[in-house]
């Protein structure tokens, strides 16, 4: 066994030992473990296949820029897949899975992949199927032959199906200062900002503060760096001013200083608390933002350089420091800068023996000369790795190399290693300062692309600003702190650093061109051959060879492979990395689960909107639909009623007695001051001012355009007072539409209106026995027709309750809407049941009110579509024309009175079956029923009153075609079938028993 | 984005709706020049760079807001309420 | 006089809910006061409005913008530029209505139309920022003033009436949906729902 867990050291408590299973094998590991360090002290170093060839892969790296430890973790039932190990604290009874395997990790079929290496090279996909159609299996149909056996060879883990149960939740937060990483730069900005008395949150991605602290072995403040990053801890968390959050990455930076990040809150747990979500997306407004956010290091390119046992050095630095783990017995380093030598006495300390040190450079500093020395070994300066051996490491190939002209020369020679630990140099993480704004800017001594200057509000500190020492860091930390709290005088000491001086800059080397295959991106699997095939094909562009080659795409968004990308590139371009640019980094910074972004709408989109009579309805069996966000009944039926039997029932009652109808929902509006009377002859195409105090009048209102807006009927209560009711649907919009037009059009005219839809609820009692039902229970008031005549108002009282009585008809009948206070709605609906049993008063839901107004021809939100004008709708004696008013200017427009438009008319079904709303409407059908359209259907319904199928409809030529027959056309629903097209006004035309 | 709403402070977009271009003139009620119709119901500028809009903190307060955006970068030039008389500290009174 | 009836419905459950491993965070309870109106002044009017409500209301307002005052039978914040939420006994409206001339502004009796829940407790801004996108941070959100704001869907005029406590007024029809999803955004904290 090569890997394992150290014999001391780290900061995991091995006093808690914690069980958990990976791909169905039983393991121990420790609290502070995660479940790659678990593994790697298992043993394990093989733990995924790759994208593409199925190579075999093990442990990259130790955070979140993993590309290979890609594992599926099964909880609460449901499986959630590419899931790096590296980020998955252990817990006992964690279930994790290998990816991309069949039909085991140790033996995969598909390996046989790495055999067809060349076909899948660079665009392998736009090659193979994107081509035009040449024979039968050329092409987008080849693509879909062979779709099936691709997708399962090729790709990651495989999303579950289940429902997922957990909670996701969202917090929005504000602060004057946000501190991006908790590493010791970090640590001294918060510090500093936090001294100031700022409102400063936290955030850092792992469970433990402290960043480098915890595994660069040096010394802050005469401490171990470690327990300074606990002391710095736990100062931060006794201020009430300071919010730390541990396990949470800010993954955007948005305008105005607008950031997201996620809390993985009970992801290390075995299970969440009641009421815990399990992740919880933070919307944080931030004053300043210090970004902290470190560096992240940066692999070298060589053959074999994808093999388990190859890791980053700074990985393996943390594994032994951080976890207690050994990631190799016999480790070989190799490097092109200072860092590596600290990654490998930190090995030699922990137990490992380091067999060689592979430098690019001639030269190296005293400083690193020393560590060597710690760690045992003497550097093989000018030297290359060139190849690695085994299907676990067991040698690694070594020859010498010119860094100045990447010259190979000598022979190979083999050197016996299980693990090879490689540092290419490190590169800010500069994402989040990316998505702010800005180009990033190349810093050539660095090798390493440099934040962009700040165009929001934000300060940068430590690894992120290019200063890679822990000294560096804490100044700078504190520099940010300050800056970010606009104070002068910092409140806090810095303290000493005792470290190594590492130089800072490494060899400008980022591949080692030999023979083999030379992975560049290890998680889509390309190679430094696919980058230099796709300039050759002429994508020399950084976004195109990014999108060509998928370079960078892949979950862990390029963090290892970017700069070697690029580079690679550069070098097959000639030219300077500089001059060949870099691609805008996109949140999220790294993968976050869509549940976050959903969070409390997880599963429920929209609110319940319920009118005070919703219980009632619920009790009596109606059948609710949802209309907006409202629920309103749609039938109350019957045991054994089929709907259409239901509502047919209903609106039957109605046209013989009398029926009840829930109204609460439409939009009403309150309109006062002394200029409410002239904004309504404004807003609507017929004049309000003339309307008497006590009466309501129905009104049209329409779009500047011309187009017919919404209707509904306007209550004047008093000389400046005014209740306006729109339809349902578009309370909202008109609601707006008013006060757009008080506060930017007319701004001189002293009226106030606020929705009072939820203050009334409101009732519709229609039928020829109406007014019999409100003579029994209305008090206070007359209800008879002198007193109370068409569009008339009273006020008086149900069973105690005020109540408001407009005498308004949509039905066609005699009828009533009745409103009363909405917490009285209840109440005062009872009473009206109550009044109404001697008459058999039947409640009835939108499905009959429907074909109520349909038989009488009324407009709703189905013929008011947007497009339709009150010409087109027969309304055109509501348009005044003694008044200009909102829409009158443009509706009379050539286009909008044109012949040819469609307009109102009814269709009756011939063939004695249903119409579809949306069927269209042809003059001859051709033999599958299909013609040219005219028109289409809006609404449809079984009419009782008529004992026939009807619709509305808009036509060509509108009433021009009554008395002519045309035809149903509907493919859809493959129902066809002649209709005769009439008046929209199919029962009562004159209006007579409106009048009772 | 936040947009700082005068009467409520800075607020996130999420409560705020789009009410359109601002540097429309409707004509007089009873014109009948038509191309001064046309321009204020459909004909827009579309620049780049500093733009007057209408936004109506609908989440909020209702107002409308005259709000000069940067079409480019989103920064937020300035606020003022739409209703000119709010804009003075004797109107606000 | 009849009643008037919750919007809650079997919503409302009293008792303890939610995690009480550390006791109820929070106390919830509905307190939708008797009387409530929106009182709206004409531009240049909202400090002679400000001073109808305080002669109406006995409470002391200004024209400031989110301000407010909190009374014992009383209370009232700005809601808007030219607006006051107003609350009291149920004669309220009709007082206000009375006392305000048209040349000021306008009443409108919302006492059926909004539903007042209190939240109250150690984690009330912990729980409330779940939900709305505005900071309960005691020095941006201070004693007796309001906020107009948004749920998603949900209008909401929220007023501190304590260094802890809430009022949150809602519209009447979203009052059940709205108390569901602060139920839920609760149990994290433990909840009581006062009866």
């Amino acid at each position: 066994m090569s890997a394992r867990r150290a014999t001391g050291g780290g900061l995991i408590d091995r006093s808690q030992p914690i069980r958990f299973t990976f791909d169905g094998k039983t393991y121990t590991g420790y609290a502070g473990d995660t479940l790659a360090s678990a593994l790697l002290a298992n043993g394990v170093t093989l733990v995924g296949r790759s994208f593409k060839y199925h190579r075999p892969r093990g442990i990259f790296t130790a955070g979140i820029d993993e590309p290979n430890a890609l594992v599926t973790v099964l909880k609460d039932g449901v499986r959630e897949p590419n899931i790096p190990a590296t980020g998955i604290e252990i817990y006992d009874g964690l279930t994790a899975e290998s990816q991309n395997r069949f039909p085991s990790l140790e033996f995969d079929l598909a390996a046989v992949n790495q055999l067809a290496g060349p076909l899948f090279s660079a665009g392998f996909y736009y090659k193979t199927f994107m081509g035009p159609v040449i024979g039968p299996l050329k092409g987008t149909r080849f693509w879909m032959f062979c779709e099936h056996f691709i997708r399962r060879a090729a790709g990651l883990g495989r999303a579950g199906y289940e429902k997922d149960p957990v909670r996701y939740e969202k917090m929005n937060a504000f602060c004057d200062v946000l501190v991006v990483g908790a590493g010791p730069a970090g640590l001294m900005a918060a510090t500093e900002a936090a001294k100031a008395g700022k409102r400063v949150i936290l955030a850092e991605q792992d469970p433990r503060l402290g960043g480098s602290a915890n595994w660069s072995g040096e010394e802050i403040g005469g401490k171990k760096a470690t327990e300074w990053a606990e002391v710095k801890a736990a100062e931060l968390t006794a201020l009430d001013n300071v919010q730390i959050l541990t396990r949470t990455t800010v993954w955007g930076y948005y305008d105005g200083n607008n950031l997201a990040a996620i809390e993985r809150v009970t992801d290390h747990l075995p299970a969440a608390p009641i009421g815990v979500p399990r992740h919880r997306h933070w919307s944080i407004r931030a004053g300043t933002v210090v970004l902290a956010t470190g560096a992240l290091e940066r692999p070298l390119v060589f053959p074999g350089n994808d093999r388990p046992g190859v890791m980053l050095a700074g990985a393996a630095e943390r594994y032994a420091r951080e976890f207690g783990v050994l990631p190799g017995e016999k480790i070989a380093v190799f490097t092109n800068n200072d860092s590596a030598y600290r990654a490998a006495a930190a090995l030699k300390e922990a137990g490992a023996a380091i067999v060689a040190i592979i430098d690019v450079r001639p030269e190296i500093s005293p400083a690193a000369r020393a560590l060597a020395e710690q760690a045992g070994i003497a550097p093989l300066t000018g030297h290359a790795v060139t190849d690695t051996v085994g299907k676990r490491l067991t040698k690694v190939m070594v020859q010498h190399f010119d860094a100045a002209t990447g010259r190979l020369s000598g022979d190979p020679r083999p050197i016996e290693a299980d693990c090879l630990v490689v540092s290419g140099g490190w590169s800010p993480a500069i994402h989040l300062a990316s998505q702010a704004g800005g180009a990033p800017v190349w810093d050539g001594k660095l090798q390493a692309f440099l934040p962009p200057e700040p165009n929001q509000k934000w300060v940068g500190a430590g690894a992120f600003t290019g200063a890679l020492t822990t000294a560096e860091a804490l100044s700078t930390g504190r520099d940010a702190g300050l800056k970010a709290t606009g104070k002068k005088a910092s409140r806090v000491k810095l303290p000493e650093v005792a470290a190594p001086a590492l130089d800072p800059f490494p060899a400008a080397v980022f591949e080692i061109k030999a023979k083999g295959k030379a992975f560049v991106d290890l998680q889509h699997d390309v190679t430094a051959d696919d980058v230099r095939l796709a300039h050759r094909e002429g994508f020399v562009s950084v976004e195109h060879l990014k999108r060509y080659t998928t370079l960078g795409m892949a979950t862990d968004q390029g963090k290892t492979s970017n700069v070697p990308g690029l580079a690679i590139m550069a070098d097959a371009r000639g030219l300077p990395i500089e001059k060949v640019g870099t691609t805008r980094f996109r949140p999220p910074f790294s993968p976050i689960s869509i549940g976050s972004l959903a969070a409390e709408r997880h599963w429920r989109f929209k609110p319940d909107r319920l009118t005070p009579m919703h219980d009632w309805h619920v009790k009596r069996r109606a059948r609710m639909m949802e209309a907006g966000l409202w629920h309103r009944p749609m039938i109350y039926g019957e045991p054994g009623e089929t709907v259409e039997q239901a509502y047919a029932r209903e609106a039957a009652a109605v046209r013989r007695s009398v029926g009840i109808c829930d109204v609460s929902t439409l939009g009403k509006i309150a309109v006062k001051g002394p200029d409410a009377a002239g904004f309504l002859d404004h807003v609507y195409t017929n004049v309000f001012s003339t309307l008497p105090v006590g009466k309501a009048r129905y009104g049209l209102m329409l779009r500047e355009d011309g187009i017919a807006f919404d209707d509904g009927t306007t209550w004047r209560l008093g000389e400046h007072e005014f209740l306006m009711t729109t339809t349902t649907a578009n309370a909202g919009k008109v609601m707006q539409h008013l006060e757009y037009y008080l506060d930017v059009v007319w701004p001189q005219l002293k009226v106030h209106v606020t929705s009072v839809t939820d203050q009334w609820a409101g009732a519709a009692v229609a039928g020829p026995n109406a007014r019999k039902v409100l003579q029994a229970c209305v008090t206070g008031t007359a209800v008879d027709n002198e007193t109370l005549p068409h569009m008339g108002i009273v006020h008086g009282e149900i069973a105690g309750a005020p109540v408001m009585i407009c005498r308004l008809s949509f039905s066609g009948e005699l009828a009533y809407e009745v409103y009363c206070g909405a917490g009285h709605g209840r109440h005062v609906w009872e009473a009206l049941m109550a009044a109404g049993e001697p008459f058999g008063i039947t409640p009835y839901g939108l499905e009959a009110l429907g074909a109520l107004r349909i038989e009488k021809g009324h407009v709703t939100g189905a013929e008011i579509d947007g497009r339709t004008t009150a010409r087109d709708l027969y309304l055109d004696w509501m348009l005044s024309k003694k008044k200009p008013f909102i829409g009158s200017a443009l509706m009379d427009r050539e286009g909008q009175i044109d012949w040819s438009r469609l307009r109102l008319v009814g269709v009756i079904s011939l063939d004695g079956r249903p119409l579809g709303g949306g069927a269209h409407i042809v003059e001859k059908a051709d033999g599958n029923g299909l013609g040219t359209s005219i028109g289409h259907v809006t609404a449809s319904c079984y009419s009782p009153a008529l004992q026939k199928y009807i619709g509305l409809a808009l036509v060509r030529g509108g009433k021009a075609r009554h008395g002519t027959r045309a035809f149903l056309s509907d493919p859809l629903r493959k129902r066809f079938g002649q209709v005769e097209i009439v008046s929209h006004h199919f029962f009562d035309p004159e209006g007579k028993r409106l009048h009772g | 984005m936040l947009i700082p709403c005068p009467h409520c402070g800075p607020r996130d977009l999420a409560e705020f709706s789009y009410q359109g271009d601002a540097t429309r003139v409707r004509p007089d009620p009873a014109s009948t020049d038509m191309k001064a119709w046309y321009d204020y119901v459909y004909n827009r500028p579309n620049p780049s760079g500093p733009h007057r809009e209408y936004w109506q903190h609908s989440g909020g307060c209702r107002a409308h807001l005259v709000v000069v955006r940067d079409t480019l970068s989103h920064e937020i030039i300035s606020v003022a309420f739409a209703h000119a008389g709010l804009n003075t500290a004797e109107g606000r009174q | 006089m009849v009643e008037r009836e919750s919007p809650l419905g079997a919503a409302f459950r009293p008792g303890r809910h939610g995690n009480l491993s550390a006791g109820p965070g929070l106390r919830i309870s509905e307190v939708t006061p008797s009387g409530i109106a929106e009182a709206a002044a004409w531009p240049g009017m909202k400090a002679a409005l400000a001073e109808v409500i305080s002669s109406v209301t006995a409470l002391s307002l200004s024209a400031e913008p989110n301000t407010g005052d909190v009374g014992p039978e009383s209370s009232a914040f700005s809601i808007g530029p030219q607006r006051f939420l107003v609350t009291g006994g149920a004669d309220l409206p009709a007082r206000l209505a009375a006392a305000l001339p048209l040349e000021i502004g306008t009443v409108t009796d919302l006492s059926h139309g909004r539903t007042a829940i209190r939240i109250e407790g150690a984690r009330a801004g912990w729980v409330l920022s779940k939900l709305f996108a505005i900071d309960f941070h005691a020095e941006a959100f201070p004693l007796t003033e309001g906020r107009a704001t948004v749920h998603h869907d949900i209008f909401a005029q929220i007023q501190r009436i304590s260094p802890n406590g809430f009022d949150i007024y809602v519209f009447r029809s979203f009052a059940r949906a709205f108390w569901l999803e602060l139920c839920e955004a609760a149990e994290e904290v433990g909840y009581e729902v006062a009866g």
